[in-house]
């Protein structure tokens, strides 16, 4: 069930455009995050997600999926972390996103807003990466030790940006946008 | 238009309830050290009291690592690999503390009673 913000997504070049631009404001935000010093290995405010969120309920999954495939790949590419250790854990981590979303609006889109959809992604993101780091490159029961503070900071940071989206949608929700 | 919808606030009550969980069911407090447990590429995790005083041997990709129990507490004597971390991350007393031989393969935990810490990194 689509939300009620969502609007028809435009088609062939106008979706490309729509795309592309979104695509662009999220690798700005991933790599100025990656800037960033981290208290702990692992966490990020992940802000990138604001975009997933936002384009998720004005324009639908379809597009949401490819802004966010888009910033994990160029994201990588431009922080050099191309297929290494971290850019497995980022593409995880989006896939699991995404599918979360996909299965929050299929399931309870007619009941949830930005900060539900931001939390549910959060919450996959960081469980699918504890999850793959465990399995793949650290198999030492420790690592999920570590793992109730990684989501403890994935709820705070999914609450803030969704309800950073919320507003960004609140503001997008007045006159109908000019065509990018 | 409000910030938080009614789903909202249901996502947000079972995201935390899930975190809470995570927490109830892979965090656990500290203590003494009771015994330590040895995992080992080649051999299934093995637990080493910590009552007796011993010195053992385990063997890891690159050849036998030296563990010596004293006095309640265990750490590397010798290991074959380069720059010697876990011979220089000493004794491990504390229920939590982690020693790794990552070139060897060889960890080593010491478990019991409350833990203190999550692991410890040096």
């Amino acid at each position: 069930m689509p939300s009620a913000t969502e609007r028809v997504a435009p088609t062939g070049a106008g979706r490309d455009r729509l795309i592309a631009g979104f695509a662009a404001l999220a690798i700005a935000i991933h790599v100025l995050e990656a800037a960033l010093p981290s208290p702990l290995p692992g966490v990020k405010p992940g802000l990138a997600n604001v975009i997933t969120v936002v384009v998720l309920l004005r324009w639908g999954w379809g597009i949401a999926a490819w802004v966010a495939g888009l910033r994990v790949l160029a994201g990588s590419l431009l922080v050099g972390t191309f297929l290494s250790p971290t850019f497995i854990l980022s593409a995880g981590g989006a896939i699991a996103a995404l599918a979360a979303l996909w299965l929050a609006q299929r399931l309870f889109g007619r009941w949830l807003g930005a900060p539900g959809y931001s939390v549910c992604a959060a919450l996959a993101h960081m469980g699918a990466q504890v999850l793959l780091a465990w399995q793949l490159f650290i198999p030492h029961p420790a690592l999920l030790k570590l793992a109730p503070f990684l989501l403890t900071a994935a709820l705070v940071f999914g609450i803030v940006s969704g309800v950073i989206a919320a507003i960004v949608l609140q503001k997008l929700a007045g006159p109908e946008p000019a065509r990018p | 238009m409000k910030l938080f919808r009614a789903g909202d606030l249901v996502v947000l009550a079972a995201a935390a309830a899930l975190v809470g969980a995570s927490w109830a069911a892979l965090w656990s407090g500290g203590g003494p050290a009771e015994f330590a447990v040895v995992t080992a590429p080649a051999a299934a995790a093995q637990t080493l009291p910590l009552d007796a005083d011993t010195v053992t041997e385990v063997a890891g990709r690159l050849g036998p690592s030296t563990l010596e129990v004293r006095d309640g507490r265990v750490r590397f004597t010798d290991s074959p690999c380069v720059g010697r971390l876990c011979v220089h991350s000493g004794w491990l007393d504390r229920s939590g503390q982690v020693a790794a031989c990552l070139p060897n393969g060889v960890v080593v935990e010491v478990g019991g009673g409350r833990r203190e810490f999550d692991a410890v990194s040096h």
